[in-house]
């Protein structure tokens, strides 16, 4: 019954499912896994790890490959980096200074 | 497996630095058509050292225009791959604003540490250097907040191996620390790894200065 120039469900309103995944000797959070707006910049990805890890020398990183950008959105990072409807997200942190 | 994790520490040697440096002049070039190109500058018959040395030299990227829009230009650019005219943001390479600070910057191996380490200097439009106070002030705030205050990198002030001047740098006491991060958990070790060893060290490096790569280079190492 919607017209057929009904406009899709907006991609604002997508939640995206990012899974934690602690590296080296970086605790392992209760909650690994949460939604999060597709439209929200990585940074929100990267306080929520600080606000749960109580640490500031966080290492943040997609695909054991790269660091994104805490500007980046979610959804941008999701399409390109998601699969099995999650984004993986590896987090580590480091007593290596201060 | 145990051996390959070994090489993997984080770490390059001058002679993989060569090859990740190629490897990534060559991949920003491909992805990332509308931004000026890094070249080689070949610095093997420097002074002092010659012979045995072969192929010194280090990666540079000159004349840069940073402001807030360069960062829109790098996202656009990395989710779509239209040759047309940017018509918002063309200013941003070829830049007559006036006060728009350039940069340059260099990608030079430490031998001591056994990474790359980013050196860079900046000026304003009329040509004055700018301190360092002048230069964090322009930085894009989350980005250089999330990794200095991290405590991951910090800039500091340096002479320039090759140009023997003092410029300012990423210090590299982390570097080979998080980017053994980036290779862990990757089975197929070392051949990507070392050879995409740019495109993972400037996914960091670059955040300090909102410099992205596109995701394009991004996924070709994924």
């Amino acid at each position: 019954m919607a017209s057929s120039d009904s406009p899709p469900p907006p991609i604002a309103s997508r939640k995206v499912v990012v899974h934690l995944r602690a590296t080296g000797d970086a605790p392992i959070l209760k909650q690994a896994k949460f939604k999060i707006a597709g439209t929200d910049k990585f940074s929100k990805v990267i306080d929520f790890l600080r606000r749960q890890l109580h640490r500031e020398t966080l290492f943040v990183y997609v695909n054991s490959a790269f660091s994104p950008s805490p500007d980046q959105l979610v959804n941008d990072l999701y399409d390109n980096f998601g699969f099995d409807g999650k984004l993986v997200v590896n987090y580590a942190s480091s007593m290596a200074w201060g | 497996m145990g051996s390959g994790k070994a090489t993997c520490d984080g770490s390059l040697s001058s002679s993989e630095f060569l090859i990740a440096a190629n490897a990534f002049a060559e991949k920003w070039k491909k992805f990332n058509s509308g931004f000026p190109e890094w070249s080689w500058i070949d610095s093997s018959d420097r002074l002092g050292f010659s012979a045995h040395k072969h192929n010194d030299g280090y990666l540079s990227l000159q004349n840069v225009v940073l402001q807030r829009d360069l960062k829109e230009k790098l996202d656009d650019e990395g989710s779509s791959n239209d040759h047309e005219e940017p018509l918002d943001n063309a200013t941003l390479v070829h830049s007559s604003d006036g006060d728009g600070y350039r940069y340059d910057f260099h990608v030079v191996y430490s031998s001591s540490y056994r990474v790359p380490v980013l050196y860079f200097r900046a000026h304003s439009s009329d040509g004055q250097p700018l301190s360092l106070e002048e230069i964090e002030k322009n930085l894009p705030t989350t980005s250089a907040n999330a990794l200095i205050e991290s405590k991951w990198t910090f800039i500091t002030q340096q002479e320039h191996p090759y140009l023997n001047r003092p410029w300012y740098t990423l210090h590299p006491c982390g570097t080979s620390e998080w980017m053994k991060l980036l290779f862990e958990g990757d089975d197929s070790t070392t051949k990507r790894g070392k050879e995409q060893y740019l495109i993972s060290w400037f996914s960091v490096a670059g955040q300090v200065f909102g410099l992205k790569l596109p995701f394009e280079m991004l996924k070709s190492i994924s």
